[in-house]
Parts: structure tokens; C-alpha cells; sequence
């Protein structure tokens, strides 16, 4: 059990002959609060994957330190640092049963037999592989050695952290939830920081107390699922989390208010009219609403998705998504729409300016 | 799409193939003499003669357990040299990798006379002339490259998160290289170990250049068609059929593992 903390840690892999380095992970500091149950969200390709291996010590960070409580680990190799690591893709090995599986770690710290035993039974119970425990773990299917992979990162009591770098991703959507489920009830009982790498939004959202939203080697922004809906502080936390992602609308300021095309719009968070760069509006699809009098637009098209309808709409050239419930009407002549000035934010350069940078 | 006759082709390629090697062990049961008198397809007079003569000469038999001891010798030197060396290739990226990787292979462009003399010097000037391990190391020249190449296309097979799991479940690398790498890769070491075998048993130039009496494989002795009293061509005949045997044995044990072999390509 440990606060894990990251210090400008940057990392590049070698690269091809002739090209500069190209940087996985940029200055990042972070804290990961012991016991804490993080998702690590972000799109592929964004260095998920990178932090989590220098959490592990699979990989040295090129820059930078790691901290675990206040011990140094930045060089420390990955069989002295206690942290289990869950990947991708099933690892087991082949050569043993699934009993002996699950138990390796546990003997390979000198643990004795019986309590062995009696934890890896116990495991192996959470994980539905009790009837498979003695065969030989090279014969299962891809979701039963997945499972076995995942009880190799559960077994253990005295880990630091236990990683998942996307677990879930070979086994079937119903099981899904229900490992999901069954990780989130361990995290309860167990109480050890736990970090889940995702690219999937739901998947984070469930999931994880804090979610940790990367996007190109940085992490953009750390928050609750709330947070992170009410106030990305990144253009790309916008889009990514949500369904449909934030509306990005072009605009000016004028005495600190956006201006939308000569539409001049509210915001309950102004910002200066000095702001240099390219400014923009952001809205979510939730937050805007058809009024008699507003922006006017043209609907282009309306998904029906049961308990509520997209709909695509155009002002001049700028689309904008907007989310109505399933019995509200459509307006169909000269249809206008209003923002909620709460939930409008104002970016600059990508980044969240105004009164609701620090709330 | 099943044709009456579909049978017809294999049976008459095997029986194609298996003709010069039933043409020996006839060959093997015969006296010299019926031989050299005219063809027959079944012995006239059946006889276990030759046989006798092989097991009981040392001249024949040391030949078995000279060619024996030096390709014991090579594999084990080949594999546990290219252990190693193919799990850097496999795993690590360094300068100059790829090239390395091929420059293995051009090894194997070259025929072994092209060595021939300059080994015979050297291992004569060292005083390695005439023992196994000289012609164990010579055979290392295609061993190594070779074993390298397959045990390569098993290791990559091996997805490196098992490297790194066994390093999160505290394992050290070595001894997760003896006691999971090793296993999981077994049956491309076996795969390794059976061309190895093959390569060294059957070759013949290298083995006899650098060896007289002592170490003479069994190839080499064959190669004596007459002794004091005349042709052998019986005692020939069983000698080649006993030297098809190891191979024989050998490749029973990785017949399954060679079809994987086949499938990445690399044997």
C-alpha cells in the first residue's frame, strides 16, 4: 500500500534511425492517492499504456521520478516494486494448471501452501474458475485464461497497486459487467489503489472514483465522471467523454461574453476581452434546447434512440447536436435554440478559460 | 468433392520413395555374393550376417558412436548457444539487429568445402584434429544460425507480457528464463534440436576432413567400398539402413512440433 507519485516523468521511445525522439508521456505529475480507483482514459496511442509500464518499472522513464510513499523507485526493478499488472491480452502460463496459475505469485513470496490454498479457492470462486482449477491452463479459451490472468493480479494481498491495462477487452459483453462489477466490489473490500486503463468511456465512468484523462503523452485532466462532464478542461475531454461529444462553436468576445455569428450568447463564467487565439464556444448536446427565440437553425437530421432523439442542427455552417428528450416535440417552422449560460465555456486554444477553469 | 481413386497418386509416390530404401534393406539381408550375381527383389539366401559384422566390429560400430558422441555434442552446443542469442533477436531492438539477423543465414550460402581446408589447418594447428568437439564445433557454423532462425519464430510467438508478468509475480530474469521461457518454448527447442541432429548426422565432408581414426563417423566409414576380402555390399547396405535409423527415432519425437515449425515459416 502506497501513494504512488509521479514527478515530471517523461518517457521517448528509441526512435527510427534519423527522426527526433518522439515523447510518449510529457511532464507528467501525478498523484495516485492509496486505495484510490482511477481509470485511465484516453484514446489509443496516448501513452496510457507507457504510464502504467513505468508504474510497474517494465519500463524507466526517460526523464523524471516516481515515488512510492516517499520511497524513490524510479530505477527499482519490477519484481521488487509489488505491483501486479493485468494486460490486454491473456498471459498465462502454459506449462502449468490453473491452480498453479493463480498461486505462482503467492509461492513465489514464500507464502505456505495452506494459505495458498485457501486463497487462490477463494479467487478462483470470485472468478467462476473453481471447476477449472486443475486443468491445464493452455487448453482454456481466450475468456478463461483472460480470467486466469486477472486472479494472478488479484491474489496477491501485499501489493502496492494492481494495473489493468484494458483486461476486458477478449471477454464476452455479459461477463463484462459482471467482472466489472466484481473488480469494483473487490476494490471495496481490499482497499488497494487501482488503476484501469480504458479507451472506453463507460467502461472509466463505472468503473473508477477519479477518472485521469490522457491525450497525447499529457494528462488533461484529472476529475470525477461529474467533472469531467460539467467542466472539461480540455477541448478533447469535451469530445471524448459524452455521447454525443461537446458542441465546439467558433466565436468572439465582446465585454466578456461569446458571439456566435452576430448571435451574441450568455455565459454564467465571462472571460477578459483581451483572450488571444482561437476562441470557442463549448456545449453540451444535453445543455442546448429548442426556444421561441434564440439561435436560428436548420435540422438536418433526428436519431431516435429511444429514451431520447439526437438532433443534428445548422447554424450558417457550424453543426451543432443537441439532445431532446424522446416526448418533447420538434419544432418544425423556423425552429430556434437557446444555451444553458451555465453549461457554456468558453476555450482558448483548446484549453478551458474563464470562471470555470477553478470552480 | 471425393474422387474414387484419390488414393492412387500417394500410393504410388510412397511406394516411389520407399523403393531405393526397401532396395537397401533387401540389399542389407543378402550375401555380397547374390549381390554381385544379378537382381532380386526378395533375398534368396536370408542372412543376418552383415548385422553380425557391424555389431561386432569396433571399426563399424565406434563409427555409430563417434557420429553419435559429436552430434550429441552440437546440439547441445547449438541450442544453448542460440537461446540466447535468438531471445535478444526477438525481444531487444539494437543497432544493426536486422542485418545481424540475416547475416546469420548467409552463413549457410556457403558449401562446407569452402571451410573445409581452412578448419583442417586450424583445428590441426590446435590440436583438435581427430576428436568430436572439432567436428561438433565445425557443424556450429550451420547449426548455430540455423537454431537461431526457428527458436527466433518461436520466441516471438511468445507474447513479451509473459516476460513481463513472471517479472510482476517476482520472478528475476533468469529464472524466468529457465523456468517458464524455457518450458513454454519447448517444442520449438525440440524442433531445433531435430534439424540440428539431422544436419550434423548427415553431414559428411566436414566430418571426414577433420578426423583419421579416432573420431571417424559412420559416414566416413562407409564410404569404403572394399576391404581385404573384396566388396562388402552387404555389409554396406546394412550399415546405411542402420544409419537411417537415429533419424528415424528422432523425428517420431517432434513429428507435431515440426508442422508448427512449417507454419512460422522458419524451418
Amino acid at each position: 500500500m502506497a501513494r504512488i507519485r509521479f514527478k515530471n516523468v517523461q518517457h521517448a521511445y528509441p526512435p527510427p534511425k534519423g527522426q527526433k525522439p518522439v515523447y510518449a508521456l510529457k511532464e507528467v505529475n501525478q498523484i495516485w492517492e492509496d486505495g484510490g480507483a482511477y481509470a485511465l482514459l484516453g484514446p489509443s496511442g496516448c501513452g496510457k499504456t507507457t504510464l502504467l509500464n513505468t508504474i510497474s518499472g517494465l519500463l524507466t522513464p526517460s526523464e523524471g521520478e516516481i515515488y512510492f510513499d516517499d520511497q524513490d523507485v524510479t530505477h527499482l526493478p519490477t519484481p521488487d516494486r509489488r505491483i501486479a499488472q493485468v494486460f490486454q491480452f491473456p498471459v498465462v502460463y502454459d506449462t502449468m494448471t490453473v491452480f498453479d496459475n493463480l498461486a505462482f505469485p503467492l509461492r513465489n513470496r514464500g507464502m505456505d501452501e495452506t494459505a495458498v490454498k485457501l486463497r487462490v479457492d477463494q479467487i478462483a470462486e470470485m472468478l467462476d474458475l473453481t471447476a477449472n482449477l486443475n486443468k491445464r491452463a493452455s487448453g482454456l479459451t481466450a475468456d478463461g485464461k483472460q480470467k486466469i490472468s486477472l486472479g494472478r493480479g488479484l491474489v496477491r494481498s501485499d501489493v502496492n497497486a494492481i494495473l489493468f491495462d484494458e483486461p476486458l477487452t477478449v471477454i464476452d459483453p455479459h461477463l463484462k459487467w459482471q467482472l466489472r462489477s466484481k473488480l469494483k466490489e473487490l476494490h471495496q473490500q481490499i482497499g488497494v489503489t487501482m488503476i484501469y486503463v480504458t479507451h472506453d468511456q463507460v467502461e472509466a465512468l463505472t468503473f473508477a472514483d477519479k477518472v485521469v484523462v490522457m491525450f497525447e503523452g499529457t494528462v488533461v485532466q484529472v476529475g470525477t465522471p461529474v467533472e469531467l462532464f460539467n467542466r472539461p478542461k480540455h477541448k478533447f475531454v469535451g469530445y471524448f467523454i459524452g455521447s454525443p461529444g461537446m458542441n465546439f462553436l467558433p466565436c468572439k468576445i465582446d465585454r466578456g461574453q461569446p458571439v456566435f455569428h452576430s448571435n451574441l450568447l450568455s455565459t454564467s463564467h465571462p472571460v477578459s476581452n483581451d483572450l488571444s487565439g482561437r476562441i470557442e464556444v463549448g456545449i453540451r448536446p444535453e445543455f442546448v434546447e429548442f426556444a421561441d427565440d434564440g439561435i436560428p437553425v436548420v435540422i438536418e437530421s433526428i436519431e431516435d434512440l429511444g429514451r431520447y432523439q439526437v438532433v443534428t442542427v445548422k447554424h450558417e455552417s457550424e453543426v451543432i447536436k443537441m439532445v431532446v428528450d424522446e416526448d418533447r416535440p420538434i419544432p418544425t417552422e423556423s425552429p430556434k435554440i437557446q444555451l444553458n449560460p451555465d453549461m457554456t465555456r468558453i476555450f482558448c486554444d483548446d484549453w478551458l478559460v474563464g470562471g470555470g477553469q477553478n470552480e | 468433392m471425393t474422387h474414387p481413386r484419390k488414393w492412387l497418386v500417394p500410393t504410388l509416390y510412397i511406394l516411389f520413395l520407399m523403393l531405393p530404401i526397401y532396395g537397401l534393406l533387401a540389399m542389407s539381408f543378402k550375401t555380397t555374393g547374390e549381390i554381385l550375381g544379378g537382381f532380386s527383389f526378395f533375398p534368396q539366401q536370408f542372412t543376418l550376417a552383415n548385422y553380425k559384422v557391424i555389431f561386432t566390429d569396433p571399426t563399424w560400430y565406434n563409427g555409430y558412436i563417434n557420429s553419435i558422441i559429436y552430434v550429441v555434442i552440437n546440439t547441445v552446443i547449438s541450442v544453448s548457444v542460440a537461446l540466447p542469442a535468438a531471445y535478444a533477436f526477438s525481444r531487444y531492438r539494437f543497432l544493426g539487429d536486422k542485418h545481424l539477423f540475416f547475416w546469420l543465414l548467409t552463413n549457410r550460402m556457403a558449401p562446407p568445402a569452402v571451410f573445409a581446408l581452412p578448419f583442417f589447418q586450424l583445428y590441426s594447428a590446435i590440436g583438435l584434429f581427430d576428436t568430436h568437439i572439432a567436428v561438433a564445433l565445425a557443424h556450429c557454423l550451420f547449426n548455430i544460425p540455423l537454431t537461431v532462425w526457428i527458436l527466433e519464430g518461436f520466441m516471438s510467438g511468445i507474447p513479451k507480457e509473459l516476460d513481463e508478468t513472471a517479472y510482476l509475480d517476482g520472478y528475476s530474469f533468469p529464472r524466468f528464463f529457465i523456468r517458464i521461457f524455457i518450458p513454454t518454448i519447448a517444442a520449438g527447442i525440440g524442433v531445433a534440436m531435430f534439424f540440428c541432429f539431422m544436419y550434423s548426422w548427415v553431414e559428411l565432408l566436414l566430418a571426414k576432413t577433420l578426423t583419421s581414426v579416432d573420431a571417424k563417423p559412420i559416414a566416413a566409414t562407409m564410404t569404403r567400398t572394399a576391404s581385404s576380402s573384396g566388396y562388402e555390399l552387404g555389409l554396406l547396405a546394412a550399415a546405411g539402413s542402420l544409419t537411417i535409423l537415429p533419424g528415424a527415432i528422432v523425428i517420431y519425437f517432434v513429428r507435431n512440433y515440426i508442422a508448427k515449425g512449417f507454419a512460422l515459416g522458419r524451418v
